[in-house]
């Protein structure tokens, strides 16, 4: 026996199926292993923020129908308490880059965007000469 | 009409342009978004983009520490692609997500050079935009 009919009588064509399926599925569990490898990263990178965040929520259950978090909480005063903090570790008038990288640094939520709600909010406001002051 | 002729057109600093200088500047635009947090630019690096800003919120920081804010449609960023030494005077960050106009710096550069009298406005913006934002460079 030679060729297809040699495959065929030693199970040739199951075995090939059987090695296939084991390499595609070898193959798919890697992408996918890759495609989430960010979150473990992540996830280590910013352990202490995630083991407080769970400790938090086991103290405090969020209801299952509660209302997402706005993107900036800028009415809550300890955002602005956190901000002001900063800046009056700052000499005064104040440099908002230097704000802002501390505020990065130390790992303040979405500090761009906050920044920006300080500054149309007008409780950060512009000396006029490249500096800013805290207003309130 | 193109998208970067209309976007163009309903931006304040190009109320003066007529159709046609319009028109040769369009090809040029590209419409970019821009994600919270992006820097756009980078003080002492080479001056390749110049930006306007048609949505969003953006910080322009010099080296002695001084910022200005920049939040409405039409503000210029990158103006030193135009300008010797093409070096970025300072760095730009999105504050928020938002939504730009990018022109290749040499492209348009060799536009305006081909072209005295759109090179003339866009140098008399360049240069009013410079005037105001002297101050925030010197040390």
């Amino acid at each position: 026996m030679y060729g297809l009919e040699n495959i065929s009588a030693h199970n040739g064509w199951a075995i090939s199926f059987v090695g296939v399926t084991i390499v595609f599925t070898g193959l798919t569990l890697l992408c996918l292993t890759i495609a989430q490898l960010h979150k473990i990263l992540d996830i280590w990178e910013n352990k202490d923020k995630y083991i407080n965040n769970r400790n938090h929520k086991t103290l405090t259950s969020t209801p299952a129908n509660a209302v997402p978090k706005p993107c900036m909480p800028v009415e809550e005063l300890e955002t602005i308490r956190q901000y002001k903090m900063i800046a009056d570790r700052l000499e005064q008038p104040f440099s908002l880059p230097k704000l802002l990288d501390i505020a990065v640094k130390i790992g303040l939520e979405r500090p761009h965007s906050t920044i920006n709600t300080l500054l149309v909010k007008k409780i950060i406001i512009s000396d006029g000469k490249g500096y800013f002051i805290w207003t309130s | 009409m193109p998208a970067g002729l209309e976007l163009l057109k309903s931006i304040d600093t190009f109320s003066t342009f007529t159709q046609e200088e319009l028109e040769k500047i369009a090809p040029l635009v590209n419409p970019m978004k821009v994600m919270e947090g992006e820097i756009l630019a980078k003080m002492g690096y080479r001056a390749r983009t110049f930006f306007i800003v048609i949505k969003g919120n953006f910080l322009l920081s010099f080296k002695n520490g001084k910022a200005i804010t920049l939040h409405n449609k039409g503000d210029i960023m990158g103006w030193s692609t135009l300008v010797a030494p093409f070096e970025y005077r300072g760095t730009v960050i999105a504050l928020t997500n938002g939504e730009v106009l990018a022109l290749p710096g040499q492209e348009f550069y060799l536009l305006l050079q081909s072209d005295s009298a759109l090179c003339s406005k866009i140098m008399n913006e360049i240069n009013s935009i410079i005037a105001s934002r002297t101050p925030y460079h010197e040390v």
